[in-house]
């Protein structure tokens, strides 16, 4: 290609762009078909306690900690999901009280223990029916996760299997 | 004249610029394709979660995880492997086993009694699947010394 400067016509090398540009295309063809948005995942970090202390939670009196002298059990708060036959979140009981499972009525009632300055609570025991469907459980998590979250609280909670009467 | 003269000049289009906006977008696909995802099995639909953390800003997670996908049916899937709950607590006594041999070949002891295993159990378990097909998996993990988990869920938007 030829350059002109100061008048002066010079030479320069003649790079041939084309194939590096083949190049670069058949490089950007593999990236755009291999391409593959990752899905937006979060997730619920906490520590499961074995199934023997988590039952144990509820029924005995744990050793009371250092920081409170209530035992354990008394510390715990209970809450029992039910499901329907297709495996839908039916009734959920916080506390032994009924609450309604619309959206926003369980996360009302967690705010009303957890903000509640007087109340024991420090640490929760889910029982869940075995039939419920994980999606529904993970929205009474999520509703778990915020109401800990308002309450400025370390995220506490254990799962146990709700067995034929229990909170009847 | 110039009726027979042919012009021998051929015409030059300059394709520096467009190889440069080639090599952006090389750049562009090579930053963000995502090679490491043999853990993200299409095959589960997670469930949806509002308050779910970003992978990225949860600092709790240590580096040595393991993942377990359990499908609508409950069974672990492991690649191609699809396992009921006995094969899936034999894979997790498996992968314990090797966690252990791992902490004792570091001189960290371990007690199975009261001790538990520094692994995070990353479960990535379907929407349809029920709660008692996920707490066999989480009970499996448990009997082993797994204590840390992170339930897995699609951030809400």
């Amino acid at each position: 290609m030829a350059h002109k400067r100061g008048g002066i016509e010079m030479e320069g090398p003649d790079v041939p762009v084309a194939p590096m540009l083949d190049m670069a295309f058949q490089l950007l063809t593999f990236f755009v078909l291999t391409y593959r948005a990752a899905p937006v995942e979060g997730q619920f970090v906490m520590n499961l306690l074995p199934p023997q202390a988590a039952t144990a939670m509820a029924a005995a009196a744990a050793e009371p900690s250092a920081s409170n002298d209530l035992p354990a059990s008394l510390r715990t708060l209970p809450v029992v999901l039910r499901g329907d036959d297709q495996g839908r979140l039916a009734q959920v009981s916080i506390a032994d009280l009924d609450v309604s499972n619309a959206p926003k009525a369980p996360a009302e009632e967690l705010d009303r223990h957890f903000l509640d300055p007087d109340a024991p609570f420090d640490q929760t025991l889910i029982k869940v029916d075995p039939n419920l469907r994980y999606s529904d459980l993970m929205t009474i998590i999520d509703a778990f996760t915020d109401a800990f979250v308002r309450a400025k609280k370390e995220p506490k909670l254990s799962f146990d299997e709700l067995r034929a009467g229990d909170g009847a | 004249m110039a009726g027979g003269v042919i012009s021998k000049e051929k015409a030059e289009p300059n394709l520096t610029p467009l190889l440069d906006i080639v090599f952006q977008l090389i750049t562009f696909f090579m930053l963000v394709i995502n090679f490491a995802s043999d853990n993200y099995d299409q095959r589960i639909n997670l469930p949806d979660a509002g308050s779910a953390r970003p992978v990225e800003d949860d600092s709790r997670i240590s580096e040595d995880r393991l993942v377990l996908n359990v499908d609508s049916e409950g069974r672990l899937l492991q690649g191609e492997k699809v396992m009921g709950i006995d094969e899936a607590a034999q894979s997790i006594r498996h992968q314990a086993d090797l966690v252990k041999l791992s902490l004792r070949s570091s001189g960290v002891k371990f007690d199975p009694a009261t001790g538990s295993l520094p692994t995070t159990i990353i479960l990535r378990a379907d929407k349809e699947t029920t709660f008692g097909a996920v707490l066999g998996i989480i009970k499996a993990c448990q009997s082993q010394g797994f204590r840390k988990f992170a339930l897995k869920a699609m951030i809400r938007s």
